[in-house]
């Protein structure tokens, strides 16, 4: 009956283990990077790809499956001062305009990251069509994320209150 | 300029859709779509611009771990012990325990580079010593949690200055040397303001901690206190890149509360990553989004049409500054300081070049505009995070904050005449500008 839901709590979690383990991996590859450096003068530079590979996924794979609407960066004091009806109008307004946009540059992303096959990462000689996927992933996952929050709303269902409290800014 | 040209369709979809409610960097990214699609242009570019931009941007890497760095300070018990020693040091002056939870910012400022890490990391011990028997209002105890925090990322390090650093290409490390000066200067004019009102307001005095207490209270905080120290060495020194600094900082934290301290599990360290990679996660989309737009506005040449319009009026230096003090102030009451500074200030950098203003000194003077913009009403996070920790109501709490308001912009506009202030500590460690 509530599977569902179930799985989805499941998997949430499962993707908040992703970045928490990618920040780490960030960590410590720093670390490594700093004693080989200065403690034994043998500057590695795999290390600092490794980093800059965990960033790029960390905050592409955690806005499309982690982070809630409400603790992302915006702008609400329209929508936090207007009643359900409008907030509903303006969900759907939103959700849609971001579908259209995002849809509409999804051939051409692709053909780029794609295209990135041919060239690879200068340490780990990973192929940079694989390192930018989580670009299309994101793509996809926001596509499908607020399409679905479209269709609650044309379905009737109301929309979340906003939460300023809930914002993590880095500030 | 022509409102159905492409850059203007495009600004109109980013500002709608953050009006409606979109995330900026989402915001950002869709109107920028939507702009290569109204040129004809290829709409991959989009992709291109955000993936080479966060692939190649190293200095970048230093906003989580700094967000670690301070995740790890507040998961331990490092806290306490910092403030038991703030409190053996101005404890006994009259509003005490008001004075500590300065001293307590500006310390903590040392070690972290985010006001909400401050605020949350001190907000609900410090309320609930300073509200203990009635000492101070519930309001005035949030307030000063609030305007003390905004010290966090003025003193370094510094999240907004490592971005700054990014947009205006300007050293991290004299950006960080020319935040501690108007940092300090912001601490005490709190503090001034506290002593004044003490009075008269009849704030309570704590006891004296006696003398032969102190060695004692200072050698159990000494690890907190040496962050600072290890980290701006590092820096100065020139060991290790602002990056790598940062990645000290954090492995430094973590051994402190595990090993010295014996405050920290292994679920308390999986706490803070999380913690971490969310902050990272929000604040690193609006930067994906910023890189997006970024490439319009360079296509556009916006920031050189700007300075252009602008020279006809020719500003001084000086005026051009205030001008941007008044905006910045105005957009803090209703924007995130992020998205001002991704957003808003790169358009108004190249002016500031073009009348000789020092990078160093404008990237300061908007950083601490922007920090003051948290606490300004109606839209301020650290006022949100403080009607959360303490329960007390927006208005009630908008009412102890204006006083501070008021003195803050006094040394804003002090630092905006005074470019000194800035420049000094930069200049004396080799800074040529």
């Amino acid at each position: 009956m509530n599977l569902l839901p179930k799985a989805g709590g499941w998997l949430q979690r499962r993707a908040e283990n992703v970045i928490a383990i990618l920040l780490g991996v960030m960590f410590v590859a720093f670390l490594v990077q700093i004693v080989f450096r200065y403690f034994f003068s043998f500057p590695v530079g795999w290390t600092s790809e490794l980093t800059v590979a965990t960033w790029l996924w960390l905050v592409l794979w955690g806005s499309a499956f982690v982070l809630k609407e409400k603790e992302e960066i915006r702008f609400d004091l329209l929508y936090s001062a207007v009643g359900p009806r409008a907030r509903r109008v303006m969900g759907i307004l939103m959700a849609g305009s971001l579908v259209v946009l995002y849809g509409m540059s999804f051939p051409a992303t692709w053909n780029y990251v794609t295209f990135m096959k041919v060239e690879r990462s200068s340490y780990l000689h990973i192929r940079l069509d694989w390192m930018y996927s989580i670009y299309v992933i994101f793509l996809v996952a926001v596509i499908v994320r607020y399409s679905w929050i479209l269709w609650q709303l044309l379905r009737g269902k109301d929309p979340e209150a906003s939460d300023s409290t809930a914002v993590s800014s880095g500030l | 300029m022509n409102p159905t040209s492409p850059f203007s369709l495009c600004v109109i979809a980013l500002v709608a859709l953050s009006l409606l409610g979109l995330p900026v960097g989402h915001a950002m990214i869709a109107g920028s779509i939507l702009y290569l699609y109204m040129k004809g242009l290829d709409m991959g570019t989009a992709a291109e611009q955000l993936l080479n931009g966060m692939y190649t941007s190293y200095l970048l890497l230093a906003i989580p771990l700094f967000i670690l760095a301070a995740e790890f300070m507040n998961s331990g018990s490092i806290m306490d012990r910092l403030l038991r020693w703030c409190n053996a040091l101005v404890g006994r002056f009259r509003g005490g325990l008001a004075q500590v939870n300065v001293v307590q910012s500006i310390v903590f400022a040392g070690m972290s580079g985010s006001a909400l890490a401050d605020a949350a990391g001190s907000g609900k011990l410090m309320q609930s010593l300073m509200t203990r028997d009635g000492k101070y209002t519930p309001a005035f105890a949030a307030a000063l949690t609030a305007v003390s925090s905004v010290l966090g990322p003025i003193i370094p390090p510094s999240i907004p200055l490592v971005l700054y650093a990014l947009i205006s290409d300007t050293s991290v490390g004299y950006l960080f040397l020319g935040g501690v000066m108007p940092g300090l200067l912001l601490g005490i004019v709190q503090m001034a303001l506290i002593a004044f009102t003490a009075r008269r307001r009849n704030f309570p005095v704590e006891p004296a901690v006696p003398l032969r207490e102190w060695p004692r209270l200072t050698w159990e905080a000494f690890p907190a206190l040496m962050m600072p120290v290890i980290l701006l060495g590092c820096l100065y020194s020139g060991i290790t890149t602002p990056t790598e600094a940062a990645a000290t900082a954090a492995a430094y934290a973590l051994a402190v509360s595990a090993f010295l301290y014996r405050s920290v599990s292994w679920r308390d360290v999986y706490h803070s990553l999380v913690t971490s990679a969310r902050i990272t996660v929000s604040i690193g989309m609006l930067i994906a989004g910023a890189l997006v737009f970024n490439y319009v506005i360079t296509v556009e040449n916006i920031p050189k049409t700007v300075a252009a319009l602008l020279q006809a009026y020719e500003l001084s230096p000086l005026t051009y500054l205030l001008i941007v003090n008044v905006i910045l102030l105005i957009l803090g009451c209703f924007l995130e300081g992020t998205t001002i500074l991704l957003v808003i200030v790169p358009v108004m950098l190249p002016t500031a070049h073009a009348l000789g203003i020092d990078p160093v000194h404008f990237g300061v003077v908007a950083v601490v505009n922007i920090m003051i913009g948290l606490v300004t009403p109606p839209y301020g996070l650290l006022l949100f995070m403080m009607v959360k920790i303490a329960d007390v109501p927006l208005g009630d709490l908008v009412r102890e904050v204006m006083p501070f308001l008021g003195v803050m912009i006094g040394a804003l506009a002090l630092i905006t005449l005074v470019p000194d202030l800035v420049l000094f500590l930069p200049r004396l460690l080799g800074y040529k500008g």
